[in-house]
Parts: structure tokens; C-alpha cells; sequence
């Protein structure tokens, strides 16, 4: 039996152990290097990389993404649960409306961020129909500011909460609510002190989802933002293309991976709490 | 390193084994070439071509960096010249299977980046300058109507370090590739004065908004701007600033780990010839550095400026280390304002 379940362990394990492990050390390794001539590294090795991170200018830039992720990730929440509980009661459509939900992740990311560009800007869609229709005289600045970035920081992610959610909604036992039901609870008490506590492994998990998501992008404030803001991404990847500055790149990834893995862990704690 | 190496080869490889044909692997720019080029290449030397493309310099760098990337050409910016000769990745060009060389422009015979062109041949140039719309009151000349703020949320800037630093530079009257920390500063400051003033720092997607009339005037990439100005037809007009100006030059390389070098010489030479290089300067709106090409191509006063003008143009050229990381702090700091 152990064999076997060595045997099909395996393909991850080795998918995994290369395709993770193997560029998390060398992004370790980048790190502490010095910068080649041309871009690429070269020895000695050096704390340096991590030194420069001092610069209040990166904390800045760190602080200011992880507010925005929050801040996406609380609005997903707020918009992404009723909609999960509404899929989930919907009873022989439930198939369609999960469709819905999944076809725009078969297209690219890029091609849905054009496709915003696209209906927002001055002569998109949206503002060309308001002006026809008389309500504005100006078209809105709907494009390339923080509503933009947020916008498009919302719209990309929002199924990665949604289909969780819904997934842990449909594990509820129906008498639970039934039950609080004939307790004398009203409905809204009802969802708020049963169904949601029980949703709460689901919330987590595409909570989570969201905000790792949302603090690494770099296309949304490069195209929805207009380059006015910068966030870490979009830091790191210009350490690894204008800049060619890969050891510092390395050095941020791995700030950013603490980061996240710090904030993360009073989350991650807690689920297994609630599964035990 | 290595796994990436090999990773990066898988590619090459895949098609090595089919029979019969000679193959050549040419890595280049987007939008570089007429779309007969290729095939009447092949059919002429009985070859098949690989042709991939890249949309930076530094992607195409990260490319073939290592050294066994399975590319024989590719089209380095004069400004990574010097930087891929350093690191070995340039073969030496054999000068007498080239026959066409003679017909470039005296100038790029002998370019700044590579004066005996011993590893590289300048394909085709491009400068960087500002497209606004005709309907402004008064017709923009320099980088400092960038900074009028009447024109407040209808600009736009490139999203590229070195071309804002440049501009400002080139605004404030300083040298293009400057690395001096004080110079670099002052330019910070121009670009963070500037910033409220803009719509955006975007590079290509401005032509649509340039034609739709939603952007007065940008700094753009002329072949940007060339194209936005076939589309909108008089409404859009195209500056080299007075105060100067970014140039830059694509050239035609060999890759030493090219296993196919004879193929790759014919390729270049083939480039160089009159019809081929016309018929590409044609559809890309390119300017090439051909002489013999440019007589064949439609006159265009824009992609062929006159001497007073041209004489304004200051070429990229590569960074020392320091200039570099001082130019991607002032970036992250603009950015971040």
C-alpha cells in the first residue's frame, strides 16, 4: 500500500520539487549575488541587495500594494459571497450561471484587460453611450486612474472567491438552516450566525487566492492604471527588464514572499482550527 | 543555469529533424518585415525559416544569453551592441559574403556602435519625438510643450525609463545617456513636475487614442506615430523636438553558437538588398539605413529628415552600472510620486 501511494505521489513530487523548489533556491541564490556587467549575476556574493530594500522608497511601494490587495480583496468579498449564496440556491440554472462565471478565464488575462480599455476610455463604449444619451457633456475619466486599476484588479480575480465560496456553501447541511429556522431566527440573523461561520473555510481560501493574486499583479496598474502607479510587481519586473538588475529583483520577490507569507498566517492558522 | 539552458534549446531542436531542407532561426522584432519577405527567402535558397519575434531588447537579451538558444540572427538595438560583444554571444561578420554592404547610407557604414561593422549591419533606424494633434492652437516643437498645463490630462509620456530621463534630459539641454547623479536629478524633478499633467505613460496603445482624438500629444516611437498618422491622415502631425532628440538603429546579427553561418550571411545580405529592404521600409513605415532601398521607397520627408534636422539626434547608447541603478531608483521614485 505505502508503495503505491508512493507511486502516485511521485509525478507531483517531481513537478513540484523542480518547478518550485529548484527557482526558489535560485531565486535565493540571485539574491545574493551581485549584478553581472550585463545584466544576469555574477559572484561575489553579497548582502547588498537586501541592504538597498532599506530605502523607505521600496517600503513605500510594498505598503501602498498590500493596501490595494486589501482593499480588492475586501470588495470581492463584499461583492463575490452573495453572489456565491445566490448560484448556490438557484437550484437547475446553478450550471449555467457557474459557466457565466468561468468563460472570461478562457480568454487571456490581457485580452479582458484590452477589453476594459476598450468599453472605459473617453471614446469607449461607456462614455460615448452616456454622451448619446444626453446624461453627460464630458466623457468620464473612467480610464487610467485608481478606480481603473481597481476595476480591473476586481473583475480579473472575483471567480477565484466565487467558486470556493460556492463550493463550501453547497457542503452546508440545508436542515442547519432549517433548524435555526424553526428556532425562531429571522433570515438575515440566520445567514449572518449560520451560514456564513460555515462559509468562512471558503471565504478564506479564495480570500486568499485573491489578495496573493492582487499583490503580485503588474498588467492592471501597467495598462488599467496607465503607469501612473507602480506596485511591487510591477518594481520587480522592471528590475528583470529595463533595469537588468536580476539580484535585486531576486531580493524584492523574496521581500514579497515574506510579506505575504507573514500576513498570511494568522489566516492559514485559523482554517485549521475550524476544520479540526 | 543550465536546466534553463536546455529548457530553452528544447524548441531549436524540435524541428532539426525534419529531411531535406536546410533550416535558419531568425529572432526578431515585431512588425519587422514585409510579409513576403520570408517566404521568397525561402523558396530562393530552398531553406526553412524559423522566424520568432520579441517586443524588447532586453527579452530578446534574456533570449540568447545563454548561449545555446538555438537562434543563428537576431536584431540587437545599437545600444545592446557593445553589451552582447562583452558577453561573447556576437559572431564576427565575414564581410566577403556581403555583398550589399555598400549600399547603406555613408553614415551607417560606419556606425558609432560597431565602426567596421564587424559584428553587426544596421538594418533600420528610428527616432523618438512627439505626435500632436493639428487642431492645437500652437504647433508643438519642443519636450517643454509637454509640460503646458493647458494641455493638463490629454498627454501622454512612453512608459520606458530611458526615454522619459531622456526627454528630460534633452528638455533641460543635458546629454541623452547622461550618468551623472546630479544631471539624473534634475530630471527627476522635471518628470515629477510633469506627472499631474498626464494621462498616462503608454507606449504603443496611444496610437488608437492619438487617431480618436482623446490624446493631444505624446511622446511616441516614430513608427507609432507614422502609423497613427496613416490612419488619421492630416489630424495628427509628428516633431523632432528642437531641443534634441533620442535615435536609436536595429541591426542584423550573427549569434556565435550559430551553427548555420553561411545561411545566416546569405539571410543578412538578402536583407541588405534594395528591393527586399524597400519593400519592408514600405509596409513597416520604417526608415532603413539603405540608400539604394530608400530611393525605391515612397519619399517621406518624416522617416528621411533633413541634415539640420538629423544633426539633433543623439544616439542611445549603453549605461555604466551606476548610471543604470541611479536611472531605476529616479524611475521607481517618478513612478511612485
Amino acid at each position: 500500500m505505502k508503495r503505491i501511494r508512493a507511486l502516485f505521489l511521485m509525478p507531483s513530487a517531481v513537478l513540484l520539487g523542480v518547478f518550485f523548489a529548484v527557482p526558489l533556491i535560485i531565486i535565493a541564490s540571485y539574491s545574493l549575488l551581485t549584478r553581472g556587467p550585463y545584466g544576469g549575476v555574477a559572484q561575489p556574493w553579497t548582502m547588498e541587495n537586501y541592504l538597498r530594500l532599506a530605502d523607505p522608497l521600496y517600503f513605500t511601494i510594498l505598503l501602498r500594494s498590500l493596501v490595494w490587495a486589501v482593499a480588492a480583496t475586501l470588495i470581492c468579498i463584499v461583492m463575490g459571497v452573495p453572489l456565491a449564496l445566490f448560484i448556490s440556491r438557484t437550484g437547475k440554472r446553478r450550471n449555467l450561471y457557474l459557466a457565466l462565471i468561468v468563460i472570461p478565464f478562457w480568454t487571456s488575462f490581457l485580452v479582458r484587460t484590452y477589453a476594459w480599455m476598450f468599453l472605459l476610455r473617453d471614446t469607449g463604449l461607456i462614455n460615448s453611450g452616456l454622451l448619446w444619451l444626453g446624461v453627460i457633456q464630458e466623457p468620464l475619466p473612467l480610464l487610467y486612474n485608481a478606480f481603473a486599476v481597481m476595476l480591473g484588479l476586481v473583475t480579473g480575480y472575483l471567480p477565484f472567491l466565487v467558486l470556493p465560496v460556492y463550493a463550501t456553501l453547497e457542503r452546508i447541511d440545508k436542515s442547519l438552516v432549517e433548524a435555526a429556522a424553526d428556532l425562531g431566527s429571522r433570515p438575515l440573523s440566520t445567514m449572518f450566525r449560520v451560514v456564513i461561520p460555515l462559509a468562512m473555510p471558503g471565504i478564506r481560501a479564495g480570500g486568499v487566492l485573491v489578495f496573493v493574486s492582487c499583490l503580485g499583479a503588474y498588467l492592471t496598474p501597467d495598462l488599467m492604471g496607465g503607469g501612473k502607479t507602480i506596485m511591487i510587481g510591477n518594481l520587480i519586473q522592471n528590475q528583470f527588464t529595463s533595469s537588468r538588475d536580476w539580484p535585486f529583483g531576486a531580493a524584492l520577490s523574496l521581500l514579497m514572499m515574506v510579506a505575504v507569507t507573514l500576513m498570511l498566517l494568522p489566516v492559514l492558522r485559523r482554517k485549521e482550527e475550524g476544520l479540526s | 543555469m543550465n536546466r534553463r539552458v536546455f529548457l530553452l534549446g528544447l524548441p531549436g531542436m524540435a524541428g532539426c529533424y525534419r529531411p531535406g531542407l536546410r533550416r535558419l532561426n531568425v529572432l526578431n522584432w515585431t512588425d519587422y518585415v514585409a510579409p513576403e519577405t520570408i517566404p521568397d527567402f525561402e523558396r530562393e535558397f530552398q531553406v526553412r525559416l524559423r522566424y520568432g519575434t520579441f517586443e524588447s531588447a532586453e527579452e530578446m537579451l534574456s533570449r540568447v544569453m545563454s548561449g545555446n538558444s538555438g537562434w543563428d540572427v537576431v536584431f540587437p538595438s545599437n545600444s545592446f551592441v557593445e553589451p552582447m560583444r562583452g558577453m561573447g554571444l556576437l559572431a564576427k561578420l565575414d564581410h566577403s559574403r556581403l555583398k550589399n554592404l555598400h549600399r547603406l547610407e555613408k553614415r551607417f557604414q560606419r556606425p558609432p556602435w560597431d565602426p567596421e561593422m564587424e559584428f553587426v549591419v544596421p538594418y533600420m533606424w528610428g527616432a523618438t519625438g512627439i505626435i500632436y494633434q493639428s487642431l492645437l492652437p500652437s504647433a508643438i516643437t519642443s519636450w517643454a510643450d509637454l509640460w503646458d498645463a493647458r494641455l493638463a490630462g490629454k498627454i501622454t509620456m512612453l512608459d520606458d525609463p530611458a526615454e522619459v530621463i531622456g526627454a528630460c534630459l534633452k528638455k533641460l539641454h543635458l546629454p541623452l545617456n547622461s550618468g551623472d547623479a546630479r544631471e539624473l536629478e534634475l530630471s527627476r524633478n522635471e518628470a515629477k513636475a510633469q506627472k499631474p499633467l498626464l494621462r498616462a505613460y503608454v507606449n504603443d496603445t496611444v496610437r488608437d487614442q492619438l487617431v480618436a482624438g482623446e490624446v493631444m500629444a505624446s511622446q511616441a516611437w516614430r513608427p507609432t506615430a507614422v502609423r497613427a498618422m496613416h490612419s488619421a491622415g492630416d489630424k495628427l502631425r509628428f516633431v523632432y523636438p528642437k531641443e534634441g532628440y533620442a535615435i536609436y538603429a536595429d541591426n542584423a546579427a550573427i549569434l556565435r553558437e550559430s551553427q548555420r553561418k553561411e545561411l545566416a550571411h546569405s539571410f543578412i545580405d538578402y536583407l541588405c538588398r534594395p528591393a527586399v529592404a524597400a519593400r519592408i521600409a514600405e509596409v513597416q513605415f520604417s526608415s532603413t539605413v539603405n540608400e539604394d532601398a530608400q530611393a525605391l521607397a515612397p519619399k517621406n520627408v518624416l522617416l528621411y529628415p533633413d541634415a539640420e534636422t538629423l544633426s539633433r539626434g543623439e544616439w542611445f547608447a549603453p549605461l555604466s552600472l551606476e548610471s543604470q541603478r541611479i536611472r531605476d531608483r529616479i524611475w521607481t521614485e517618478i513612478k511612485a510620486a
